[in-house]
């Protein structure tokens, strides 16, 4: 097969209907007969602005020179030309146009495909000349409506653009404002700084001597409370040994100890010789000096009086909240999850909680006290809760007061520090309102900061089921209209309109997240109006919102003057 | 898992573990011998139940067995004739060539039979081949009901035990290879109340199970049983699960399982070099089928070994002898029915998506395709137009104007489809919730009152399609007096029809509810939505006064289903994999007889990437049913959303689809006459040609293209098998020729699918890009024209007034072309067709002639006129 190597195309034009293969010569007839219609003096389809390219004589150039036809071949139905410019009116073409005059109305241009396809796309109706539907020619009234809707914008137009005007100048003076107001600023700056400065180094000045004679009464305290505790321990143990000791020998021995069940060590409710010799270092017996120095630290813990012991501040409450961590109350609150499982641990574990009861708060914790002796701890932690927040030792334990020279000092150093407080404030307020300004001034409020009227406002709009809320630069949101929490919607981005329009479109983004899905975000495109507000809502995606704003800050015209074509127009 | 694997399915487990020779005796000095059918009885002499058995001859190379209780104690289901055989098949004489107490053989033209007593067996040969044995491995199983219906706990039944005692040891599938030991006691077997996580079936009426092997000696390769996301060649199952057939709501299926999905056709096709055969297992229930394939070696010949079991009714087998495929499709086609030709718009792009949202929205995407001159027909709207849910009505904020839009989409061409689904809203403002529940509509659970359960709208009911008279009720629902603000344009979407119920089991009804003459759900579950379906289709036909055809998408279906309107494949996924699936899933549901079929278009669930949706428009641009659609959760995609080189793509490949709709609506038209697929596997058009039988990333679109879908990301060129030693082929975008029985590296771009014409076909298109099918019944024909290495190439052409049944009153046109000895001639090829097209062919591409026309003689009329060329 030789003759397959090469492969052939051939495109076989039937300049007419194979009729006698599907449908019959009469068909054939009738559409030809109905292609009289089209204008006078140039082919269907055709602008009165192309017809000098379609002048009747033996040929027909293709309008991008591609091919010579016979002028026959103009509309026959046939498409020739590569740009499809033989078949204006025709649907032959896949690339065609045609042209519809539409007296009355606007000229256009369809695509060929639309031509003889039983649907009026023309106002004039001259794309569907085969008659096989009727077209009512609608230019008028569609001109008419045209004209209509086209002054109703352009007075829609003029009314917003003078308001446009107004929001202009309001933004150009704020921002004048603003700028004039950086230059005070920038200047009050530097002074506040320098005076914070001052201040400061006088402040640092009157706290040195204060600190120094504040430093030394406080050690003189220090001195004087631990000599008044050996003093005190010294009392206690004195006490228990005259308790321990029954007999009043002036001797401890085991089995007086071994009277005292709470020095039971391995829990079996009997203190065993073991037990005691243990307590009492190996001893049978032992005097004030040994109980003092060598068993007193082995028992002091665990030695219960039978009698309450005079005013012993119990252990914990004075160390516990010194030595707890701070709690920091949002991690707590964030971490509700971890510290139940610190609780867990807590149960697993002998040791007691290192948090205070108040802190925990919770009656579980309040059991795991309890194991001990019930109503001493009980007792024990009502105090605690009685005398929360005032000084936890009694009133032998208040430092005395300054005198009178460290009380001078104190005082000049409070001046000095409020002076600075004073001045510093004043020179963060500065720099705020600095950074403030500059933020706004870098923000981009549109040509002529036409949109500043809109900053600090928002705009509700409510639809069936829920009212949104737009506040431009700020944020878009949503709340059910029954009521219940608003939704962030997406925070201020950036102008999002197209290139030759940038300020079309506002675009509010990172709301919160949609379950499985993407960020919430809004897309606002702003439209000519002569009132602030959001005329539409939707979300063609999920999640993505679009709003429709109008406002008159858009109100400028950004179209050319209409199109002119006037001349097609007969 | 919301969805049983077969160890959670009591019957399956008694079923698949049978390990006994065959327990049944023919009794065969019993046969009763008509004309056209043999009867005898079977004893089994484990339980000593009998059993009767019918073999029966059919036209055309068929025939059909069936084995049903002797003496039931009650009826066991069997589908009504006409629903899914559309009449009683035609029987054709029998001839007994012998008989003795061992064996009878008898003959029915070309296929013999042969029956063993003992143990019972039946050999089939055709043509003096043996290509079908039935029972050849003795899995027979046949439950007999007890006559007592026990709702307690699980009972063991003593009349059963000499049965299942010995079966449980060994595990065994199909083929005498054995998997794994699966130690099944008595309360695994599940014969009356089973559970499956929450959900209990109480199974009163107990173990109905029926069972049989079907072997194909001499083939390895079997066909069929849709819907699965699988490929297009079924696999072995051993130690593996069964293909499943009970219609589920699977949500983002995977692909590549044997996991039954929204719809059942139990046919399948085994195929050899030599020949062609089909079974068709007509039962409704649950049904899973074991499948194990032997190679051909030194110690055996080839042979496909199939078991099939289902929980209830009988066994019914329709066994089609071929030989050839094209007469197993007409065989199935006789039996069940064919597609009937849709309206061309249907044929057309389908824009969809859960949901349009108002009615603005609507006329945004309508007015988009106009802009961006990308043609489509129809808009559909998902259940979120409706007044909560309750269909056949309309959300009044959102579509106050819903006739008024139906009517702006017409005045284009177009058409609108609604979703209506099978459950009804418990509401009693709902006129078709209050009607349906004074009528007793509804199916009922187990205690005989109406079921309750949740689905799109709450709580909800089900009407029981399956009632003659509650389809011919809700048929009258669809009337344009009854929809309200419907018009003729508006047709009908019917989802959730297998129907889908939250919170059932496995998404379903209950086995034990109870439908229309007291038949349980377990008896009929795989046609729920065919009748559904059946009765929309009817509606659509009744509103039009029998004049109009009716379009109705149904996600469910059964064998029989192509009757009543396209299906789709359900909630499918964005992603590559499930582009792939398409191929074989269409393939399969085409060669299965619901040739109308599509995916959704860029995958229902997740977003796919620009890349993906381009390459998927290219594919179901050639696959039957066009829909792009897609879930509430994407984003949106119409074709303009694409970035803009995408959008022209898309563009050309709808465009393409629709310049290609007289090839299409052609091949439906011999759909609907001969049976058949509209898509092809390579095999079923190269039956011979053994490289062909696992190809399932293309396929046929008819008997004249070959189409290679891009189905992978990011490629520069893809590998093509061009089949066929006789054949020449040529790339329809470039005419470019290649020589068959060879494989290519096509390179493609991203605007470019490997598609071919081959040498030999005529193919009729319509070049002229309209906004709708409805703006193209003028436009002329372009015939394109591939000789073949004799010079010679023919084809066809189809033609109706493309919406209306007058087709079938002999108004269309049929023409045939040949291209001969130069000539091309065309004369119309069915005389009895009357109707005048409105158009006519304008052009002729003559691809891969050598010789140069010189000029154009066209005959008409016995007169000969010249044209210039």
């Amino acid at each position: 097969m030789a003759a397959m190597k090469r492969h052939v195309l051939y495109i076989v034009r039937l300049k007419r209907y194979l009729s006698s293969y599907l449908g019959t010569i009469l068909i054939l007839v009738s559409l030809i007969g109905s292609s009289v219609r089209a204008e006078v003096g140039r082919p269907r389809g055709v602008a009165i602005s192309k017809s000098s390219f379609y002048k009747p004589g033996d040929t027909f150039t293709c309008l991008d020179n591609s091919a010579v036809l016979p002028y026959s071949q103009v509309n026959d139905d046939y498409c020739d030309c590569k740009d499809g410019t033989d078949e204006p009116g025709t649907s032959a073409c896949p690339n065609g146009f045609f042209h519809c005059t539409n007296a009355g109305h606007k000229p256009m241009y369809i695509p060929s495909s639309r031509v003889g396809d039983s649907i009026c796309d023309c106002c004039d109706g001259t794309d569907e000349y085969s008659g096989e539907v009727i077209c009512d020619n609608t230019c008028k009234e569609l001109g008419r409506a045209a004209k209509e809707e086209r002054e109703r914008k352009k007075q829609l137009l003029g009314e917003g653009y003078e308001i446009r005007k107004q929001y202009c100048e309001q933004g150009k003076t704020a921002k004048e404002e603003k700028r004039s107001r950086l230059e005070q600023l920038q200047y009050d700056k530097v002074q506040s700084e320098t005076i914070r400065n001052d201040m400061e180094a006088l402040k640092n000045q009157a706290e040195i001597p204060e600190k120094e004679a504040k430093d030394k009464h406080q050690q003189a305290w220090e001195a004087e409370k631990a000599s008044r505790q050996a003093n005190r321990e010294i009392d206690q143990i004195t006490s228990a040994f005259k308790e321990l000791d029954k007999n009043g020998d002036q001797f401890m021995s085991k089995e007086e100890l071994q009277l005292h069940p709470e020095m039971d060590i391995d829990n079996n409710t009997v203190v065993s010789d073991t037990e005691a010799k243990e307590h009492l270092e190996d001893n049978d017996q032992v005097d004030f000096d040994t109980f003092k120095d060598k068993v007193w630290p082995n028992i002091k813990d665990i030695y219960r009086s039978p009698e309450p012991v005079a005013e012993e501040p119990p252990e914990g409450s004075t160390v516990e909240p010194e030595e707890s961590p701070p709690v920091d109350p949002e991690m707590e609150a964030d971490n509700d999850r971890d510290l139940e499982e610190e609780d867990d641990d807590d149960e697993a574990s002998p040791t007691p909680p290192t948090l205070p009861a108040d802190v925990m708060g919770n009656d579980e914790d309040e059991d795991e006290y309890s194991d001990g002796d019930e109503d001493d701890m009980e007792d024990d932690r009502k105090d605690e809760r009685g005398e929360e927040g005032s000084p936890p030792a009694q009133e032998e334990e208040k430092m005395p007061d300054y005198d009178e020279e460290t009380k001078k000092l104190i005082e000049d150093a409070a001046l000095s520090r409020a002076n600075f407080d004073e001045a510093d404030k004043r020179f963060r307020d500065t720099e705020k309102e600095l950074n403030d300004i500059n933020s706004f001034l870098n923000m981009d409020l549109g040509p002529d900061e036409v949109f500043y009227p809109l900053k600090d406002q928002c705009y509700e709009f409510t639809d069936r089921e829920y009212i949104y809320k737009l506040c431009p630069f700020d944020q878009a949101s949503q709340r059910p209209k029954s009521g219940g929490t608003e939704t962030n919607l997406g925070r201020w981005g950036h102008w999002a309109g197209p290139e030759n329009n940038k300020y079309e479109n506002m675009k509010f983004e990172k709301g919160l997240n949609c379950w499985n899905g993407p960020d919430r975000s809004v897309l606002v495109t702003l439209h000519c109006g002569t009132n602030n507000e959001i005329v539409s809502v939707a979300e063609p995606n999920r999640c993505e919102y679009t709003f429709n704003f109008n406002t008159p800050a858009v109100c400028i015209d950004t179209t050319p003057e209409e199109p002119h074509d006037e001349h097609d127009e007969l | 898992m919301p969805f049983k694997s077969w160890r959670d399915s009591g019957f399956c487990r008694r079923q698949r573990y049978i390990d006994l020779p065959s327990l049944y005796t023919a009794t065969l000095d019993s046969t009763t011998t008509e004309d056209d059918t043999l009867g005898f009885a079977l004893h089994n002499t484990g339980n000593d139940h009998h059993l009767q058995v019918e073999l029966t001859g059919l036209q055309h190379n068929c025939a059909r067995l069936k084995i049903n209780e002797r003496q039931p104690v009650k009826p066991r289901y069997e589908i009504p004739v006409g629903d899914v055989l559309v009449q009683h098949p035609q029987k054709n004489k029998l001839n007994t060539l012998n008989r003795d107490e061992s064996s009878v053989t008898i003959t029915m033209n070309d296929v013999q039979a042969v029956i063993h007593a003992h143990p019972f067996q039946i050999e089939f040969t055709y043509q003096d081949t043996n290509v079908i044995n039935m029972n050849a491995r003795g899995l027979l199983n046949f439950e007999c009901l007890q006559g007592k219906t026990h709702s307690g706990k699980v009972k063991h039944k003593t009349t059963h035990s000499s049965m299942y005692e010995p079966l449980r040891k060994k595990p065994r599938t199909t083929g005498n290879q054995q998997s794994q030991d699966v130690d099944t006691d008595d309360t695994e077997l599940g014969e009356f109340a089973e559970s499956f996580g929450s959900f209990t079936d109480t199974n009163p009426n107990g173990p109905s199970s029926v069972g049989v092997d079907v072997d194909f000696p001499g083939f390895t390769h079997v066909y069929g049983i849709p819907e699965h996301a699988e490929s297009l060649c079924l696999k072995s199952t051993r130690n593996k699960e069964p293909y499943r057939l009970f219609n589920l709501d699977v949500y983002g299926y995977e692909t590549h399982s044997p996991q039954s999905l929204y719809g059942s056709v139990p046919l399948m096709i085994a195929h050899s070099e030599e020949q062609t055969v089909g079974m068709f297992w007509h039962n409704a229930s649950d049904t899973w089928i074991d499948i194990d394939i032997q190679e051909s070696d030194k110690k055996q010949k080839a042979q496909t070994n199939t078991h099939w079991f289902s929980e209830s009714g009988v066994i019914d087998i329709f066994l089609l002898f071929g030989p050839t495929p094209e007469d197993v499709f007409s065989q199935y086609g006789l039996l069940t029915g064919t597609t009937p030709l849709p309206p061309l718009f249907a044929l057309g792009y389908h824009q969809s998506r859960w949901n349009y949202k108002d009615e603005d929205d609507v006329r945004k995407v309508d007015s988009g395709f106009d802009t961006h001159g990308i043609p489509y027909d129809v808009l559909w709207l998902d259940i979120e137009h409706t007044d909560k849910k309750k269909y056949f009505t309309w959300d009044k904020i959102n579509f106050p104007n819903a006739r008024k839009m139906i009517e702006d989409l017409s005045a284009k061409g177009r058409k609108m489809v609604t979703i209506v689904d099978p459950h009804i809203k418990q509401d009693e403002d709902y006129t078709i919730y209050k009607e349906a529940s004074q009528r007793n509509y509804f199916v009922k659970n187990k205690d005989s009152i109406p079921y309750e359960g949740k689905c799109w709208p709450g709580l909800s009911h089900w009407l029981d399609f399956t009632n003659p008279e509650v389809r011919q009720y809700w048929s009258s629902k669809c009337g344009i007096d009854q929809y309200k603000e419907s018009t003729e344009d508006l047709y009908i979407w019917n989802d959730m029809n297998e129907p889908s119920v939250f919170e059932g089991p496995e998404t379903t009804l209950y086995k034990d509810c109870i439908h229309h003459k007291g038949w349980e759900h377990r008896d009929l579950h795989n046609t729920y939505g065919m009748y559904q379906h059946m009765a929309t289709n009817q509606g659509l036909l009744a509103r039009s006064g029998g004049k109009k055809r009716p379009f109705v998408l149904s996600r469910s279906f059964f064998a029989g289903s192509q009757r009543w309107g396209a299906v789709w494949t359900g909630d499918n996924v964005a992603t590559w994999e499930h582009l792939q699936i398409t191929v074989p899933m269409l393939l399969t549901l085409n060669i299965t007889g619901m040739t109308f079929s599509g995916a959704d278009i860029g995958g229902f669930a997740k977003n796919p990437t620009p890349e993906l949706l381009t390459r998927w428009y290219q594919t179901a641009a050639f696959q039957p049913f066009f829909r792009g659609h897609s879930s509430h959760k994407t984003e949106r995609r119409e074709p303009w959303l694409q970035p803009e080189e995408n959008i022209k793509i898309t563009r050309d490949a709808i465009c393409m689809r629709y310049s290609w709709l007289p090839y299409w609506y052609t091949l439906f038209y011999h759909g609907e006459v001969k049976g058949g697929p509209l898509i092809k596997p390579l095999w079923v058009a190269f039956p011979r040609d053994k490289v062909t039988f696992d190809a399932d990333d293309c396929f046929m679109l008819g008997s004249a293209v070959l189409v290679h879908p891009v189905m992978e990301e990011g490629v520069s060129e893809i590998s093509v098998l061009l089949p066929g030693k006789e054949e020449v082929w040529y790339d329809v975008d470039d005419h470019k020729l290649y020589v068959g029985a060879e494989t290519y590296a096509i390179p493609v771009t991203l605007s470019k699918i490997p598609i071919f014409q081959r040498g030999g076909y005529i193919i009729p298109r319509r070049d002229r890009a309209r906004s709708s099918t409805a703006h193209s019944w003028a436009d002329p024909y372009t015939l394109i024209v591939c000789v073949n290495k004799q010079i010679f190439a023919k084809g066809d052409l189809y033609v109706d007034d493309f919406q209306t049944l007058n087709y079938k009153n002999g108004e269309y046109c049929h023409r045939e072309f040949i291209f001969e000895n130069a000539t091309l001639t065309n004369r119309n090829c069915d005389t009895s067709g009357v109707y005048e097209p409105k158009a006519g062919v304008k052009e002729v591409i003559i691809v891969g002639s050598s010789l140069k026309p010189t000029s154009a003689i066209i005959h008409w009329q016995n007169q000969a006129q010249v044209e210039e060329t």
